[in-house]
């Protein structure tokens, strides 16, 4: 596993682990075109943010896990 | 937030889940390795915690997830063309619905000859912490989860 996917796949809640990923200063702006991404549907099959985005009017984009 | 996605469908406001990282890996859910597990913890967001909105899945690596800052819990809305009209650092249905009010209004205020032009706002929010729930998440994800945050934030 690269260390791109360690860092982000943390194993353990501790500052030197979590905060790094703490960016949301540097994201996108409001009035700024999101950025596309290649997402997953649960059932495996491929789909892109975008696809998603402009099947309404507005979206809404909740990001989390279980955890 | 499953309720707004249900109460505003009917007026072509779509709402879906990003599964991301676990950010708070415990012995229950521990972090993330492989697709297929993410796949198998996605489900049980649906299953065990009810979520449901559509469930969608960033790679392994977070690439979308990294690309609007990588907070663990935020919400991000999208106009049909891409256009972000509202980011939050962390998810607050009344502060999602308090939006969703908002911009279904502007499409009607177009179509009834308004001329709108955007412009940017600022507003501090505020949330219910909900301190025991989240506790109790904690101890579902694992012992190690709940006391990884207890050590992290002794006053929390």
């Amino acid at each position: 596993m690269d260390d791109i996917l360690t860092r982000y796949n943390y194993d353990a809640f501790v500052p030197e682990k979590f905060e790094p990923w703490m960016n949301f200063e540097a994201s996108p702006k409001t009035g700024s075109m999101g950025l596309d991404s290649p997402l997953w549907n649960l059932d495996q099959t491929p789909t892109r943010l975008s696809e998603v985005w402009s099947q309404h009017d507005y979206t809404i984009v909740e990001f989390g896990s279980f955890t | 937030m499953n309720a707004i996605a249900d109460n505003y469908a009917e007026q072509n406001i779509g709402a879906i889940f990003l599964y991301t990282h676990e950010a708070h890996p415990g012995e229950n859910y521990p972090h993330l390795t492989s697709m297929e597990q993410k796949f198998r913890h996605a489900r049980d967001l649906r299953d065990v915690l009810s979520v449901t909105r559509p469930i969608l899945l960033d790679e392994l690596d977070g690439t979308c997830h990294r690309a609007y800052g990588s907070m663990p819990n935020m919400t991000w809305i999208f106009a049909r063309s891409g256009l972000i009209v509202y980011k939050s650092d962390w998810t607050d249905a009344h502060s999602v619905e308090n939006a969703i009010q908002y911009f279904t209004q502007i499409p009607k205020r177009r179509r009834a000859g308004e001329r709108l032009a955007p412009f940017h706002v600022e507003r501090l929010d505020y949330r219910n912490q909900e301190r025991e729930q989240f506790y109790k998440s904690l101890e579902r994800n694992g012992p190690k989860a709940a006391a990884e945050f207890r050590k992290a934030f002794p006053s929390g």
